[in-house]
């Protein structure tokens, strides 16, 4: 059921305003928070006001405001969309109080701040784009708005991880938009609102054109490898901003338009008889493990926590890949059941650099003995990523699993238990060295990072727990994900 | 009120006849020139507003001097091509509104010389909208003289070091492409006896000199590409462009350069009228040399750091997606083509006021001595910057649709080489643009000047805002030159195809 309504088009909008705002007024430091906190407030309730329907089935539609005939910016709140909305409006908030929090001292604020709400106004117009060219436009805004947080420390380091992010994340953007291209040009329309609007009665070659580049250009984004070379050295930015790249924006957006692209532009039923997905599943394979067995010897905490994100990333695209619905419940899941665990440790990351000054891994040995909470979050965030039951992780490594044998990719097992036991490997030891390795004489003297930066670590790893535990709980967003999953699949 | 026939002579004798009215009445005092010119300007534009209105209304029509019909007198002739008459009057009104603070800044003019300057730039002007409008293929060669010389001229006036020499290669090629028009001219005139363009069209197919006609129809592409400043006959550009004064960059970059374009559009209408030569091969060598261009003018825009150079680069990178739009002759490429002559104009003209203006504030001219001017000139960055994205093609701005109907074209005409070449070479335009942006917002500044830099003058700066603005709302309001400029195309193609 369509209803026309301002909320799809509002909420990106805020942060729109919100960024307005912080840009001509942000000067006072108490404006701009009070900018920034009223409006991550504001989106929140929009976009979870629209949940209700959501769930019922109800899809929110702004009608599109046309530039020519088929090409305009159109917006729409379907399952999906809703999905990421809320997981990004939700991140956004405690993503700003950290901010605040963060940033005290740093130079160049009021730029800082008002890239980072256009980043999420960015985000949430992508979950509600009705059309290619709108997602397009949108994820395109995300590059340049990102940009100026990437370098925001302006050393030659940042400016060169700046170019190169650039570089990557632009030439994807420019696939996609001859992707686009091709696909106005077969079929005359641009809608992703329908399970599919490609057909096979394009020819196969035009078929796989499109699909290599529509994918190529979303998983640059999504760090899926060889692709992923730009988000290592983004780590330059301060802690918010990685927390914002790696978790929530901008990786997030690339798996999206994937999950858009395998599920809206080519639907599932072309996609079962041409048989595009298989090399791309094998290529989430290879980077979930490769990208795990780099992990592991990284020993700056924050490009352990990136190449993790590189391989976390993946399972998402593996399991669009498998074109089942298990599969696919798992995939959208995991837009939330990420996010929250690695901005968890993101925020770890920068609280301990924050207050003690340290970003090696093997420097944190009896961390914990100053830091118990923040750890114990860390712990917390760590047994997701492993896969424990109880915690966010599990469900989508369940899922994934049913989705591999409803499809009959025993393979993907294999992956899920290597990838499991990396997790372990390269998260486990900051835990140990945190609570067992203290050096002789520590003595527990708790002393904690600063509320704003320590509150929402404690909230995110919260909710971590409360996404593994409350899956089958009417009204969480894991319901959300289920009819998303029935809509794809015609169910 | 728009029906009144004479408005069409009006917008051609405007401003030619107040450019040679120009010295006289600044007589007395060199402060009327200005004024003067304005208020010319302010009449032609009201013209072409009735006449853009007529054509929109009523479709094509013509003014015969005299009542003499064709093929013996000459004829005037408006059809939706015509129309980018009014961006030739939007831009020349805000350059001369530019240039009341700039010209006095020009050290290297005496000042009592400078109402000669708004009289070679009424010239300019009134040469390109004559040269738009006019039926006639002789005219079309006067038009293109005046134009032509008066732009040698308006190069030259900068007094930068090397001006004279900016202004000669420039002479030099367009000297040259002038008299390749003019003998084409001669041969077309020869083999048909006619010089009405209408009338060359009819009279072409029955004639079967295939030979004479399509020397002539490469002579004359040759001719016009190098106003057009197409690869490989751009040379002449970069200097002459980047030297100029910058109202007067804005004009030859936005606007003298597209006439090689609307030149290349009325040779068309000749020739697929007459159908007398198969234009396939004229086609694809246009599409590889408008492939070339969009990738040499922006490989050599990225290793500018004059700021105007890099601007004049960008112009030979967006003729060669003119040119593409062209030669790939599908409905939606040709659309796409003649609309970003009118974008385009309106960006490069946006680009080049705000680089003036910071020029003329600070003295330096260069990236790396610009650097950091975002805080100082606000207005005028956010003006560059919106520029810029349009000129990459950012949706929504101006750029974005045109750009997208070119790729479209480049795919209905199952050549999608093009398409991809089309969009990599936005992406090289996007890296020289976001050097640009860096240096002003992200880099700190060098330059005491930049430092201390506040804001042009009202003059100087609305015009620069305004244009911004446009770059926007010609982006949401996309449809309507696209709308317009259909009915043309579709008579353009319709005798071709059926």
């Amino acid at each position: 059921m369509e209803v026309y309504d301002l909320r799809p088009i509002i909420a990106p909008v805020i942060s729109l305003v919100c960024a307005a705002m912080v840009f001509f007024l942000g000067h006072n430091k108490y404006w701009r928070r009070f900018w920034m906190l009223s409006a991550a407030t504001l989106k929140v309730i929009i976009v979870m006001s629209m949940l209700p329907g959501s769930l019922r089935g109800v899809v929110y539609v702004f009608p599109m405001i046309e530039f020519t005939p088929g090409i305009g910016l159109g917006f729409r709140a379907d399952a999906l969309g809703m999905f990421f909305a809320v997981v990004s409006s939700t991140l956004w908030v405690f993503t700003t109080i950290y901010a605040i929090g963060y940033m005290k001292g740093e130079g160049q604020r009021v730029r800082f701040f008002g890239f980072f709400s256009l980043c999420v106004s960015t985000t949430v117009g992508l979950a509600f784009a009705e059309n290619l060219l709108t997602f397009f436009i949108f994820y395109e805004m995300l590059t340049i708005c990102t940009y100026p947080l990437v370098i925001h420390d302006e050393t030659p380091e940042a400016f060169r991880a700046g170019r190169k992010y650039l570089v990557y994340t632009l030439t994807g953007g420019a696939c996609i938009l001859i992707g686009a291209v091709i696909v106005f040009d077969s079929t005359g329309t641009l809608s992703l609102g329908s399970p599919g609007i490609l057909s096979t009665d394009i020819p196969t070659g035009t078929l796989a054109l499109i699909f290599t580049l529509l994918i190529a250009g979303f998983a640059v984004k999504a760090g899926v490898m060889p692709l992923h070379g730009w988000l290592p050295s983004a780590m330059v930015a301060p802690t918010p901003v990685s927390a914002l790249l790696h978790a929530v924006a901008v990786v997030k957006a690339g798996a999206f338009g994937i999950l858009r692209t395998i599920y809206n532009v080519f639907g599932v039923d072309v996609l079962q008889e041409v048989g595009f997905t298989m090399p791309l599943a094998w290529l989430a394979a290879f980077t979930i493990i490769v990208g795990s067995l780099i992990a592991v010897f990284q020993d700056n905490l924050k490009r352990r926590l990136a190449f993790s994100t590189i391989s976390q990333l993946s399972y998402i695209v593996l399991g669009a890949a498998l074109l089942t619905p298990l599969a696919a419940t798992a995939a959208i899941v995991h837009i939330a059941n990420q996010a929250f665990p690695k901005i968890t440790m993101f925020f770890v990351a920068g609280a301990i650099k924050k207050k003690t000054g340290k970003t090696a891994v093997h420097e944190l040995a009896g961390i914990g003995y100053q830091m118990p909470w923040t750890m114990g979050a860390f712990t917390v965030a760590s047994l997701s990523f492993i896969g424990m039951p109880l915690t966010a992780g599990f469900i989508t490594k369940w899922y994934l699993s049913l989705g591999a044998l409803e499809s009959g990719q025993y393979w993907v097992l294999a992956v899920m238990v290597g990838s499991s036991m990396l997790n372990a490997a390269y998260f486990l030891p900051i835990i140990y060295l945190a609570f067992f390795k203290a050096p002789p004489g520590t003595t527990m003297r708790v002393s904690e990072a600063a509320p704003t930066l320590f509150i929402p670590i404690l909230i995110c790893a919260v909710y971590v727990l409360i996404l593994g535990t409350t899956a089958e709980v009417v009204g969480m967003p894991f319901s959300l994900a289920e009819a998303a999953v029935h809509f794809v699949f015609g169910m | 009120m728009y029906t009144w026939p004479h408005w069409l002579p009006l917008v051609v004798l405007t401003p030619l006849l107040g450019a040679a009215l120009t010295p006289i009445v600044s007589l007395r005092t060199r402060h009327v020139a200005p004024w003067w010119a304005l208020g010319m300007m302010t009449v032609t534009s009201v013209a072409a507003g009735m006449l853009i209105l007529r054509v929109a209304l009523e479709g094509p029509f013509s003014y015969l001097p005299g009542g003499w019909v064709r093929p013996y007198g000459i004829e005037l002739r408006f059809d939706e091509f015509s129309a980018s008459i009014s961006v030739i009057c939007l831009i020349g009104w805000l350059a001369v509104l530019y240039s009341f603070r700039y010209t006095e800044w020009l050290r290297e003019v005496p000042k009592q010389r400078i109402p000669y300057y708004y009289a070679l730039l009424l010239l300019n002007l009134g040469g390109m909208i004559g040269f738009v409008v006019t039926g006639d293929l002789f005219n079309l060669f006067v038009f293109l003289e005046i134009l032509s010389l008066s732009g040698y001229a308006l190069v030259a006036v900068s007094g930068e070091h090397i001006a004279e020499m900016a202004a000669f290669k420039y002479l030099l090629m367009g000297a040259i492409s002038s008299l390749i028009v003019l003998f084409s001219v001669g041969i077309l005139f020869g083999i048909t006896g006619s010089l009405n363009m209408a009338d060359v069209a009819s009279r072409l197919g029955d004639t079967g000199s295939v030979a004479p006609a399509a020397l002539a129809l490469g002579m004359l592409t040759v001719g016009f590409m190098v106003k057009a400043a197409l690869f490989p006959v751009h040379i002449w550009l970069p200097d002459a462009h980047s030297i100029a004064p910058s109202p007067i960059s804005a004009v030859l970059s936005g606007l003298v350069v597209k006439l090689g374009i609307l030149g290349m559009l009325r040779l068309y209408q000749i020739y697929y009228t007459s159908g007398i030569i198969d234009l396939f091969v004229l086609n694809q060598i246009l599409v590889w040399l408008g492939a070339i261009s969009i990738i040499m003018g922006a490989f050599f825009a990225v290793f500018q750091d004059d700021i105007k150079l890099m601007l004049a680069y960008s112009t030979i990178s967006n003729i060669g997606y003119i040119v593409m739009g062209l030669g790939l002759f599908t409905n939606f490429s040709i659309i796409g083509g003649s609309v970003h002559v009118f974008n385009h104009a309106i960006i490069k003209a946006t680009l080049f006021f705000a680089a003036g203006a910071m020029i003329y504030r600070t003295g330096y001219r260069t990236l790396s001595d610009l650097r950091g001017i975002g805080s100082s000139m606000p207005l005028t960055s956010i003006a560059i910057s919106i520029g810029a994205i349009s000129i990459v093609g950012i949706p929504p701005t101006a750029g974005f649709l045109c750009k997208w109907y070119i790729a479209l074209g480049a795919f209905e005409a199952n050549q999608p080489f093009f398409g991809f070449v089309l969009i990599f070479g936005a992406l090289l335009i996007f890296v020289y643009y976001i050097r640009m942006v860096n240096a002003f917002y992200f880099q700190a500044p060098v330059r005491q000047e930049v430092v201390d830099a506040t804001e042009a003058p009202a003059s100087m700066l609305y015009p620069t805002l305004l244009l911004a603005a446009l770059c926007l709302i010609m982006g949401v309001l996309g449809r309507i030159p696209l709308a317009f400029i259909e009915p043309a195309v579709q008579r353009l193609l319709t005798p071709l195809g059926g």
